[in-house]
């Protein structure tokens, strides 16, 4: 479903000149699978993300979504994929109704099965009380909510969630948890990006270790604990990033 | 393009701005309430509004002769064309002192020493100045360089007392005029042909121009002068026996044509441009940065991103809807201002405009026009604040790009107010001039329907020219993603020069225009004094020496230096690579093949110009005479333009702007800023479509020479056909020889665009199949 062969991005920066955000990443997301990015703050889970929903086009590399080329059919991979992140906002003016059926009807979908869809979410994700409540007047969890109905409102086979908790109160990160956890009972592949190894922990079936734009590792969790012999991954995790950063150093 | 998508953008977006209370404000409420509150304040202001009357101090008044000029301390009111205007003028003479007695005693004591002050400064002015004159006449000249400094001072003083003095105009009648004047009427009544020798001394005004109220002041004396002169004329021929009619015998009957709605038209053809232009632009930026810049500042810029509708189709909707919003704002302003304005004219200003006539409503096909030019122009202004407002990282960063759009489009506005400016071919095809410009002659009862159709497609050209640069800027990664960074300038240098390309960037070579733009405009005095002096003679070969110093000075430096310093490539940036021989005989037939057909367009698109200013069509005479030597004059406009021009528009330019990835684009926009330098707009055309010819060369041949090669050549069988065969140039070519230049010329430009168009890299596409087709590879990992 996502298969990604040498992904790269640079970009300039004033202060650091060239910067590689991404460097020749490679990986594979079947269906009915959560991969998770782990990496801290600046290690490129974004700008990766970012790549595959074809906001950023990629310096080198290919990649896949649902078939699609990222670079040559960006508008056919964005109609096939879910895409959320801390800054996929809601707009003020709209309600939470309003907003999912706008972009349910750019997702192309017809009026009948878009009203049905709009029924089947809201219910799903309790949100039938906020219908008519709009952007300006809503909580953060709400608003993750409407996102989240957003992002699913055209049932697409991929979905990209980009530190979706960030932000987010424990009642309702565990919420939004449980409805990616969902999705992927449902059978669609998702990629999921986050700094919290809780939540790799709890939900990932495979994960990547990121840091400086490369991956360190990767694997289910208990290959990675086998292969480097540390059942711990909150461990695994800094002892690797700690290796990168002395190599990156000399 | 989607249309669906398209509508499902703007009408999302139209609810949006309904909902959005700022927006609705200034588009909906702000001209409903603002007119109806400025007319209010206007009434109040003109109640409370009474004009002070001016003082103008009389010195010597006893010396004035009959008929009486003044009463009291008011002109006569006879000498007004209305009586009540003498109340506006208050006269002080030295007889006032010994009438007052009140307690503007002192005021007037004050008033009269200040002016005695200034008449002393004023003859003291006057001796020096005719010493000055005798100095000059002896041939003395130190003395007279002496005198002059002295005069000088004396200047300055005489103007610094009037100002000092608060009197708005002083009025010194010499003594003697009166007794002057009646020897002078003894002489005439005799008929004694000697009154004419005998001398009446002047009276002297001294008024400061640049003083509003000493300039109103003056106008208005000028105007009782001038009606008691006439008088006093009346008097000696009445006399001498003479007709009073005698000075006026052929004063023409003068008669108005002009009908009330005439007049009217007159007034909204010069109002309604303007207004128009103003509210378009104010009505586009404020949705256009709520669209864009606000769209990133509230953080839903990536929600709309990942939506399937593509970039284009999204900054259509909103384009769509800025647009909606500019023509709304301004048809509602207008409609709000006309009517305030017509309410107002029926009755707070009933005395001025009853002599103009009521002001009568614009006729209905006027207001058509309005409506039908709207369209083109908020389409402009729509698209070019999308664009500078996607450029924006918040609102607040918009709103500053409001000004210089407003100062622009202010500018061209007053410009248009001018009643000296009509349209023209040239000025149709400019943009917002031509619609104004149009717009004016239509609204004033002027057919210039001819333009109407280079207008509206111009108009609509610039719109869409400046809608695709808002795709473009919604495209930009680096513009939809841009963070606030703080700027260091330390920081920008080093990177500028730490971290060069191989060519300069897109934005380098804009700045290597902007700079070649910029030393132009501030060489321009220094060429033109430096050619102005020494003899006229030599004016021809010094110019040409001037020019040439100006092609390495302003042109090729610059690119140069920017080259050497931004660059990690002088090579590649300047091209400087030995190209195949075929390029070469390119550059050595096309210029042959183009320079006739060049000129014939030239001299066929002479109506669509503005002819030269004289001065200018004088200087490149001069400049290509026969007492210039053919060889300066083929150094000078062929070799060292070749060479200069070359290096910076083929050399730093287009290889800066190829960095948009578009080779057109590059061409483009490096043969517009190659026309723009030659400043002179018959050349800008030429220059601009020779442009495309030599960017197009420098690109497929990727070398310098082959366009250094056809510089040369065009510029130098421009010149030599002008000296060697005037005939020739007088004449014009034939058309069995234009025929064959149009036919060589064509063969070979197709050469270009098709045989050496580089092929596109295969490898990129292999490693994309390559992924598609994989079913298992190994990992990179660590």
């Amino acid at each position: 479903m996502i298969r990604v062969r040498d992904l790269s991005k640079s970009f300039d920066d004033l202060k650091r000149g060239r910067v590689t955000a991404l460097d020749r990443v490679s990986f594979d997301v079947h269906p009915g699978e959560i991969y998770g990015l782990l990496g801290p703050n600046g290690a490129g889970k974004t700008t990766c993300l970012r790549i595959l929903s074809t906001v950023l086009r990629p310096t080198r590399g290919v990649a896949v979504v649902a078939g699609y080329d990222v670079e040559t059919q960006p508008a056919k991979v964005r109609a096939h994929i879910g895409f959320m992140s801390n800054n996929t906002g809601i707009y003020d003016r709209m309600t939470a109704w309003e907003l999912v059926e706008h972009f349910g009807r750019l997702y192309g979908m017809d009026e009948d099965r878009l009203r049905e869809r709009l029924e089947e979410v809201f219910t799903e994700l309790q949100m039938n009380e906020i219908r008519d409540v709009l952007g300006s007047k809503m909580s953060t969890g709400m608003k993750q909510k409407v996102s989240i109905a957003r992002t699913i409102i055209h049932d697409p086979p991929v979905l990209i969630f980009d530190e979706p908790t960030s932000g987010l109160d424990v009642l309702v990160a565990r919420a939004v948890l449980k409805a990616i956890a969902n999705l992927r009972d449902q059978g669609k592949c998702v990629i999921f990006s986050t700094h919290i190894m809780r939540e790799v922990e709890k939900l990932c079936d495979r994960v990547a270790i990121i840091h400086r734009g490369r991956f360190l590792a990767e694997g289910t969790l208990p290959e990675l604990a086998a292969r480097y012999d540390e059942p711990d991954v909150e461990e695994l995790f800094f002892r690797l990033i700690n290796v990168h950063e002395t190599l990156y150093a000399t | 393009m989607n249309w669906r998508n398209v509508r499902l953008i703007f009408l999302r977006e139209v609810r949006d701005q309904l909902r959005d209370r700022r927006t609705l404000f200034m588009i909906a409420v702000l001209p409903l309430i603002l007119y109806p509150g400025l007319g209010v304040g206007m009434m109040q202001m003109t109640v409370l509004f009474s004009e002070q009357p001016r003082t103008v101090v009389v010195l010597g008044a006893k010396e004035l002769p009959l008929p009486q000029l003044l009463d009291g301390d008011r002109f006569v009111a006879n000498w007004f064309d209305e009586p009540a205007k003498a109340e506006r003028l208050r006269v002080v003479t030295e007889d006032a002192l010994d009438e007052n007695d009140s307690g503007s005693y002192q005021e007037l004591a004050d008033l009269l020493a200040a002016a005695a002050s200034v008449r002393e400064a004023h003859r003291e002015y006057e001796r020096l100045a005719e010493e000055r004159e005798q100095a000059i006449s002896r041939g003395d000249e130190r003395e007279a360089h002496r005198v002059a400094a002295h005069l000088e001072a004396a200047g300055r003083r005489r103007s610094q007392l009037f100002s000092s003095s608060g009197i708005q105009v002083l009025i010194v009648v010499p003594s003697g005029m009166r007794e002057k004047l009646a020897e002078a009427n003894g002489l005439i009544r005799e008929r004694d042909i000697a009154a004419g020798e005998v001398e009446i001394p002047k009276p002297v005004v001294l008024y400061n121009v640049a003083d509003e109220k000493s300039l109103v002041a003056y106008t208005r004396v000028r105007h009782v002068l001038d009606a008691w002169e006439t008088q006093l004329l009346k008097d000696r021929l009445r006399m001498a026996n003479l007709p009073e009619a005698l000075p006026t015998q052929v004063e023409p009957e003068t008669i108005d044509l002009a009908r009330a709605e005439e007049r009217s038209r007159s007034l909204w053809s010069k109002l309604f441009p303007a207004l128009l232009i103003i509210m378009t632009v104010t009505g586009a930026f404020y949705p256009a940065v709520d669209l864009a810049a606000g769209e990133k500042e509230r953080g839903t810029m990536e929600t709309l991103l990942i939506c399937p509708a593509s970039r284009s189709e999204i900054v259509f909707g909103k384009f769509l809807t800025v647009m909606l919003f500019s023509v709304c704002t301004a048809l509602l302003n207008l409609m709000s201002m006309g009517f305030t304005g017509k309410y107002m004219a029926s009755f707070v200003l009933g005395g001025a405009m009853s002599k103009a006539g009521s002001l009568a409503p614009p006729p209905l096909a006027a207001l058509a026009w309005v409506v039908i030019l709207l369209v083109p122009l908020a389409a402009l202004f729509s698209a070019l604040c999308l664009a500078l407002a996607t450029f924006a990282r918040s609102s607040k960063e918009g709103q500053y790009y409001l000004t210089p759009i407003l100062l622009v489009t202010v500018g061209l506005t007053v410009f248009c107010l001018s009643p000296a400016v009509e349209i023209t071919p040239l000025y149709s095809v400019l943009p917002v001039l031509g619609i104004s410009l149009l717009l004016k002659e239509l609204l004033a009862g002027g057919g210039a329907y001819m333009y109407l159709v280079p207008v509206l497609v111009a108009s609509f050209g610039y719109a869409a020219l400046a809608l695709w640069w808002a795709v473009e800027q919604f495209s930009r990664e680096d513009v939809l993603f841009r963070e606030a960074e703080r700027f260091e300038l330390k920081l920008w240098l080093r990177h500028l020069l730490r971290d060069k390309g191989q060519t300069p960037s897109f934005a380098e070579a804009g700045f290597c225009f902007v700079l070649i733009m910029l030393l132009q405009f501030g060489a321009m005095k220094v060429f033109a004094e430096a050619a102005a002096a020494g003899p006229l003679t030599d004016f021809g070969g010094r110019t040409l020496q001037l020019l040439m110093i100006q092609q390495l000075v302003i042109v090729a430096t610059p690119a140069l230096l920017m080259g050497v310093m931004l660059t990690s490539s002088i090579r590649k940036t300047f091209r400087l690579r030995w190209p195949g021989l075929r390029f070469m005989a390119v550059g050595a037939i096309l210029p042959l093949a183009l320079m006739p057909l060049s000129v014939t367009l030239a001299e066929h698109l002479g109506w669509f110009f503005p002819p030269l200013p004289d001065s200018i069509q004088q200087t490149l005479k001069l400049m290509n005479t026969d007492s210039v030597p053919l060889w300066l004059a083929l150094v000078a406009f062929a070799v060292a333009p070749a060479f200069c021009e070359e290096i910076a528009f083929r050399g730093f330019i287009l290889s800066g702007f190829l960095h948009s990835r578009r080779t057109w684009l590059a061409i483009g926009l490096s043969s517009v800023a190659f026309g723009v330098m030659h400043m002179i707009p018959q050349q800008v055309f030429n220059a601009a479509l020779l442009g495309l010819v030599l960017g197009l060369l420098a690109v497929r041949s990727n070398s310098l020479w082959p366009g250094v090669l056809f510089h040369v050549l065009f510029n130098g069988s421009h010149v030599a056909i002008g000296r060697l065969a005037p005939s020739v140039a007088e004449d014009g070519y034939s058309w069995p020889l234009l025929v064959v230049c149009a036919t060589v010329s064509a063969a070979l430009i197709h050469w270009l665009v098709v045989t050496g168009r580089p092929r596109p890299k295969a490898s990129s596409e292999d490693a994309r199949e390559a992924v598609f087709r994989e079913e298992e590879i190994p990992l990179h990992v660590g």
